[in-house]
Parts: C-alpha cells; sequence; structure tokens
C-alpha cells in the first residue's frame, strides 16, 4: 500500500443528506470527500452558511475526513441553464462570485483546494475573446483567495486539456496559488497520453485529482474497470510524483447506488494500489516476489473476465502478468528464469496459471524461453484445464514446438476448453492439424458420439 | 454444535472421519504441518507435504462440507536432520499462500540446540508475516520443556496472544496461562488429555485463551474427541455458549489474527463430481 488518500466526491452521494453521506464515506473507510457545493450540500448562497460551515468542519473533523471544494453544481446559479453562467460567458460576474464564496468556505472549512472549470464556450464567442475572459476571471479569483485553486481541464469545456491549463497558469505568471485538477478518466477520454503520464507531467501542480473509468472518445463517467483506465499504473505514478493530496472518485451518476458503488469503489482502490505497491517492491527487492506472488489473489480478488476464466483469465491471472512483467524490469536472463521457475514450482494452481498468462511479457532471451517452454510443456500435462488453456497464450503461439502445440490444441477439444483460449490458432493451424481433427471427428462419430463444436471451429480457423 | 477443531491431521484420515466430523459438526479445521511417523529424508518432500496441505487436502475437506486450514512449518523432530533444515528456506512462500493461518508446529521435542536453533528462527518468521504460532511441547520432560519454549517466545519479542502452547496438562496450564499465550489441549483416547481432566482444569482456569483439538494423526486417536469434550462439558454443568466459545468462538479468535480464516459456508457436505486439478475423491465412473 502507497500512502495515498482515497475520497469520495459527494455530487456523487446527491440523494442523501450530506451529514449521511459523510459518516457512509467514512464508513467505508474513506479519508475524505470531495465537497461541490450544491443547494443541497451547503449551498453557498445560504443565510446560515457560516454556521453550517462550521457544522460540517466540526462533523470532517470526528470523521477524520479530508477534503477538498468543487464547483461543478449544474443548477446553483442559473435553475435554467446546466452550469451557467461559467468564467466564459459574456457576464462571467456571477461565476467569479461564487469562486470567491467558495474560497472563503473553504478556508472555513480548512479545505485542502477549490477545485473549478473554465466552462463551456458559447457558440457566438471566438478563441481570442474566451481565452481573456478565462485569464481574467481566474487572475479575480486568484486576487481575494487564500486557498490553493485547481483549474480543471473538462471535456468538451473551453479548456479541456492539460496543456491548455498549463499554458493559462504560465500567462498568469505561474502564480503560486493556481494548479491542476486532473480527472483521470478525461485523460482517457480526451487526452493524447494516459492518465499516468498526464500525472507525471502534472508533477507538482497537481493540487486535485478525481478518479474515475472511461472509454476513449466518450466523456461517461464509469466505475472502475467499466472502461480502459490503467487504475494501478495511475495510481504507481500518482505515488511516483509523491502526491500528497486527495484522489476523490468522481461518479456524479451513480448517487442512486451511492452506498454499493462507493464500496465496490474502495475495494478496486485498494487492490490497485496494493498491485502498485507489489511491483514498486519487486523492483527494488526481486526476492519479494516470492511472497507477494501466494498473496494476489487475497488482494485483488479472483473474478473470472469470462463464463469460466478460462479464455482471457481472472483478475488474479494479470495481477500476476503483472508482476512477472515488473520482475523482469528487475532481473534478466539465467537469475530471471530461475525465480520464475521457483514461482511456478512452489505455486498452487492460480500461480501457476498466472505465471503461465504472464510469459509472453518476459523478455524472449534463450535462458528464459527455454525455462518458459519446460513449464508449458509441464501445464499441457496436467488435468487442470485452468492450467491447460492458461498454457496456450501468445507464449506458446510464438515459442513452442509444431507437435507440442498442435497436440495441446487437441487437449483443449478433449478437455472442453475453449479453443478461443488458443493463441493464434488461425496462424498456426496447419495440414497436421486439420488431419488431427479430421481424425477425432471421424473417430467420435464412428461412435455415435457427439462431436464438440469447437471441433469445427479448428477446422474453419483453418481454412477447411 | 458447532465444532472447530484447531489441530488435526487430516491427510493421516480416511473420508469416513471426514463424514463423522461432519455428523458431529465439525465445519472447520486447522491442520499443522509435522511429521509423518516415517522421517524425511530431504527438502522436496516437506514442499510437496505442503502442496498436498494447500491444495489436495483443502480440496478433499471441503468435498465433506469443512472449511480447512493449515500452519506451516519444520517440525521439531526434523529439525534435527541437517537434510531437512534447509526448508526453513522455502518456508516464506508457504506462510504467504491462502489459508496457511500460522506458523506451526514448531518448539521442542528433544531439547536440542538444532531444535532451538530452528524453533527461535520460526518465531521471527512469524513476526515478519505477521501470523500466530502454534507451538509443540515436548511428550518427555513436558514441565522443563514447557518452561523453556516460554523462555524462549518470550526472548523472539512475538505478542503472547499471537502464540498458543499446545498438548498442556494439569501440570504445564498455570505457566501458559501466566505467560498470556493461549492454551492448546489435545484429548486423546488415553494420553495426554481426556475430556474429563479437560472439563476440570475448564472449572479452574475458565474458557478465555482455551484451544480444545483432537490432534487426531495415523496414532491411535480420536477425531471426535473435540465432540466429546463439548459433551462432557454440557454434563458438568457448562452453557451450550460456554462450549460454543471454546469449540468455535477461541479458534476463531486466535486463528483470525492471520486475516486469512475462510469461514464461509460451503455448498456441499457430499463429495460431488468437482474436481481439483482433474481429480475428484469418487471413485469408479465419471462423465
Amino acid at each position: 500500500m502507497s500512502a495515498l488518500r482515497f475520497g469520495y466526491g459527494t455530487n456523487g452521494f446527491a440523494s442523501h443528506r450530506l451529514t449521511d453521506a459523510l459518516a457512509v464515506i467514512a464508513d467505508l473507510g474513506y479519508s475524505g470527500i470531495a465537497l461541490t457545493l450544491d443547494h443541497d450540500h451547503l449551498d453557498p448562497f445560504a443565510r446560515d452558511v457560516a454556521e453550517q460551515t462550521r457544522r460540517v468542519r466540526a462533523r470532517l473533523g470526528e470523521l477524520g475526513l479530508g477534503v477538498v471544494v468543487e464547483t461543478g453544481a449544474r443548477y446553483l446559479l442559473d435553475p435554467w441553464h446546466k452550469h451557467q453562467p461559467t468564467l466564459v460567458s459574456a457576464d462571467p460576474a456571477p461565476r467569479i462570485d461564487f469562486l470567491r464564496r467558495a474560497t472563503r468556505i473553504a478556508e472555513d472549512l480548512g479545505a485542502e483546494c477549490v477545485s473549478f472549470w473554465s466552462g463551456v464556450k458559447p457558440s457566438d464567442v471566438d478563441d481570442e475573446t474566451a481565452w481573456r475572459r478565462m485569464r481574467d476571471g481566474v487572475a479575480a479569483v486568484l486576487e481575494t483567495s487564500g486557498v490553493k485553486l485547481a483549474l480543471e481541464p473538462e471535456p468538451g469545456h473551453f479548456v479541456q486539456h492539460l496543456a491548455q491549463a498549463l499554458r493559462l497558469r504560465t500567462e498568469l505568471g505561474s502564480p503560486e496559488l493556481l494548479g491542476i485538477t486532473l480527472d483521470v478518466g478525461h485523460c482517457v477520454a480526451v487526452e493524447p497520453r494516459n492518465a499516468a503520464d498526464c500525472v507525471r507531467e502534472a508533477g507538482d501542480l497537481l493540487f486535485n485529482v478525481q478518479l474515475d473509468d472511461m472509454r476513449p472518445g466518450v466523456h461517461e463517467h464509469l466505475e472502475f474497470g467499466e472502461g480502459e483506465l490503467d487504475l494501478t499504473g495511475t495510481l504507481a505514478a500518482l505515488t511516483e510524483i509523491g502526491y500528497e493530496g486527495l484522489a476523490a472518485v468522481e461518479l456524479p451518476r451513480h448517487s442512486h447506488a451511492a452506498p454499493d458503488v462507493a464500496r465496490r469503489s474502495i475495494t478496486a482502490l485498494r487492490a490497485a494500489d496494493w498491485l502498485a505497491g507489489a511491483e514498486r517492491s519487486v523492483r527494488a527487492d526481486p526476492v519479494k516476489i516470492r511472497t507477494l506472488f501466494p498473496a494476489v489473489g487475497r488482494k485483488v480478488g479472483r473474478s473470472p473476465l469470462d463464463a469460466r476464466g478460462l479464455v482471457h483469465g481472472t483478475t488474479d491471472d494479470h495481477a500476476r502478468a503483472r508482476l512477472l512483467a515488473a520482475l523482469a524490469d528487475a532481473l534478466s536472463g539465467g537469475e530471471l528464469a530461475k525465480e520464475v521457475a521457483g514461482l511456478y514450482r512452489y505455486g498452487d494452481g492460480a500461480e501457476r496459471r498466472g505465471v503461465l498468462r504472464g510469459l509472453h511479457l518476459l523478455p524472449a532471451d534463450d535462458e528464459v524461453v527455454d525455462t518458459g517452454l519446460r513449464l508449458v510443456e509441464d501445464a499441457l500435462r496436467a488435468n487442470d484445464i485452468g492450467l491447460v488453456a492458461a498454457a496456450l497464450g501468445p507464449f506458446a503461439q510464438r515459442h513452442l514446438d509444431a507437435h507440442t502445440w498442435r497436440h495441446g490444441v487437441l487437449k483443449c477439444l478433449f478437455t472442453g476448453v475453449p479453443v478461443a483460449a488458443v493463441s493464434g490458432l488461425a496462424q498456426r493451424a496447419d495440414a497436421e492439424l486439420v488431419r488431427m481433427v479430421t481424425d477425432y471427428v471421424a473417430e467420435r462419430r464412428a461412435a455415435g458420439r457427439d462431436v464438440p463444436p469447437d471441433a469445427d471451429l479448428v477446422l474453419q480457423e483453418a481454412g477447411q | 454444535m458447532r465444532i472447530f477443531d484447531p489441530h488435526i491431521h487430516m491427510t493421516s484420515r480416511t473420508t469416513t472421519d471426514y463424514e463423522q466430523m461432519y455428523e458431529a459438526g465439525v465445519r472447520a479445521l486447522v491442520e499443522p504441518a509435522f511429521w509423518l511417523g516415517q522421517p524425511r529424508t530431504n527438502v522436496g518432500s516437506f514442499t510437496d507435504y505442503f502442496d498436498g496441505l494447500i491444495g489436495w487436502e483443502r480440496f478433499r475437506a471441503s468435498q465433506f462440507g469443512i472449511r480447512h486450514h493449515c500452519t506451516i512449518a519444520l517440525n521439531p523432530k526434523e529439525a534435527n536432520d541437517p537434510r531437512c533444515v534447509d526448508v526453513l528456506d522455502v518456508l516464506p512462500r508457504y506462510l504467504a499462500k491462502d489459508g496457511v493461518v500460522a506458523v506451526g508446529e514448531v518448539g521442542y521435542d528433544s531439547m536440542t540446540e538444532a531444535e532451538e536453533k530452528a524453533f527461535a528462527h520460526q518465531l521471527t518468521l512469524a513476526i515478519e508475516h505477521e501470523l500466530p504460532v502454534l507451538v509443540h511441547t515436548p511428550h518427555r520432560d513436558k514441565l522443563a520443556g514447557t518452561k523453556r519454549t516460554l523462555d524462549v517466545v518470550r526472548e523472539s519479542g512475538i505478542a503472547p496472544e499471537l502464540v498458543v502452547v499446545d498438548h498442556l496438562n494439569e501440570l504445564t496450564v498455570g505457566l501458559v496461562a501466566d505467560a498470556g499465550c493461549w492454551m492448546g489441549f489435545s484429548i486423546y483416547p488415553d494420553t495426554k488429555m481426556d475430556e474429563h481432566r479437560m472439563v476440570t482444569i475448564l472449572k479452574e482456569h475458565g474458557t478465555d485463551r482455551v484451544l480444545v483439538n483432537s490432534a487426531a494423526d495415523w496414532g491411535r486417536s480420536d477425531p471426535l474427541k473435540t465432540l466429546r469434550t463439548g459433551e462432557a462439558m454440557l454434563a458438568a454443568g457448562f452453557t451450550e455458549s460456554d462450549v460454543d466459545k471454546v469449540l468455535w468462538q477461541n479458534p476463531v479468535e486466535f486463528y483470525g489474527q492471520s486475516g486469512k480464516l475462510m469461514l464461509d459456508p460451503l455448498e456441499t457436505d457430499a463429495p460431488t463430481g468437482e474436481t481439483f486439478e482433474g481429480n475428484s475423491v469418487l471413485r469408479g465412473a465419471r462423465q
């Protein structure tokens, strides 16, 4: 585990009273909240906002929660138009006033920063004008602020890329109080580079982090695992740059199931954070893999990624493959081969599967390949179909001799392993495999027994 | 009556034992690594045995509705054989595995220097791996052996609540109670302890930090001695809740310190066609 502090955004608890949301979030083990000021959650325009702020601060203290202030409420300033007005509107004054209020509330709360975005550029405004409004607006808020301000690039907004936000800061003379909010899901959706690289680029200027998953090109906040974010790699990057702020889950459209979503999220975060830490340990001291490898299932889970996990493996398979890749960063040649062989020898079924599914990530030098082949051949002799399936991945496709490989495919047909588990079936299938499968089919038919549908699949893949 | 047998060597037992244990209320157990009755002569014999404890035997127990955990160690007796001592180097790999809930059995057999060295080393491993320790006390010279055992435990710096000192009797229980360790009692058909003497000890010392086990193995022993102790407790006026504390809650509390107990109920209490690494406990025709 790292020193990262995970939080949860209260905009994902919009159907909860703020006090209840804080209790649930704390009970689940989060270290803080990203508090979106909204009509129901510490309304900045309420007459008794000072008193409310004192109460929230006291409650946060009792629960041991840190806080950042978020300003992305939808209809706080204009009941008709979402997010309006913004810093790039014709009249940004209400937005500037709101952001100033937010900074005062943040000070009174003891919050770590106030996060904000540019807003969408109105269609009748040119870039130059929008940029000037943005610069002037941020300068105006900075003028009176006693807390850190973190500009969030937001997909579809005027400032939507990290590079733009950094440029704006430079143009303002690199004020110390101005930094970046990075939503790692947004990186997947719109940034030219992955989230881990964005984290490194922001470096010391990273004041605030929002965590969620996303798919490329689609600005839809998803739970971890539903998109294409490399969560482990992203958390590793946060640790690497020494990030000390909150990293809060941002799932504003999941309020209907908030407690369950928050529970799943912290589980995923702990698993990814553990794995990132395990990778660091292995790189620093390769022997550590001997005790980390067996612990993987307990720490990251064991869910199959398809019906039986035979085709794509399981969550722990993938985590173990990452540890093997980390091992290959630290060791090479004979040393690497020996360590990998030891993991397989002393591994239980799941650990052996993990080794097999990670072999193709190792450098293809002679000693490593020889060891890999020995392990694959051992697995193909086993009765455990999980091992048989894992043995016929990309490593076997590249390195296993034709005879053994063909017999592996035939074993899949015999034992009910879907041939979808065999990497490169179409490329490697040859006349001899076709003959073997054809004979097998004929034998089954002669005996009046069912022919496994995958037998036809093999013949099709072989172009028969 | 729900029973957790905190010390039983199931690799030596039959499927009939599993059936009778389930019938008696046994739902979970811990199988400590120990010697096989005949000496091992190399490290490979240990690792194959450990692989069986975390693999095949866990599967076999599950087929009878029983959760199987184990402890891993170089046992005191074989700590004296230089051909076996190198197994200490592979223990960390096994201590990290699922269902390995303690380091054990460690301790003294003949109170040799080699035994003491292995014992102290394995206490250090337990501290490193944040695991409880199951300590065997010698059959011969038990009182002196127990005293020395407790000295070694103290010197190691391990928290006493992480240590169970096993095979105690009327003469050794007081020492262990005073040391703050857990007290283990093996109930045998004729040696060590019987269920009636056990009840007397419970009356005197109470039910806190007490573990009762059958320690059944390949010798004359009875895997139902836990049940018999529960019955004797009830007959002597203990409540059902006292029995539950001794036979279930206490082992759960002690081994639970490992964070690796697996106590969710199993779906089955009779063997299915399910396989472990392709092999099942059924005999005869299979699909």
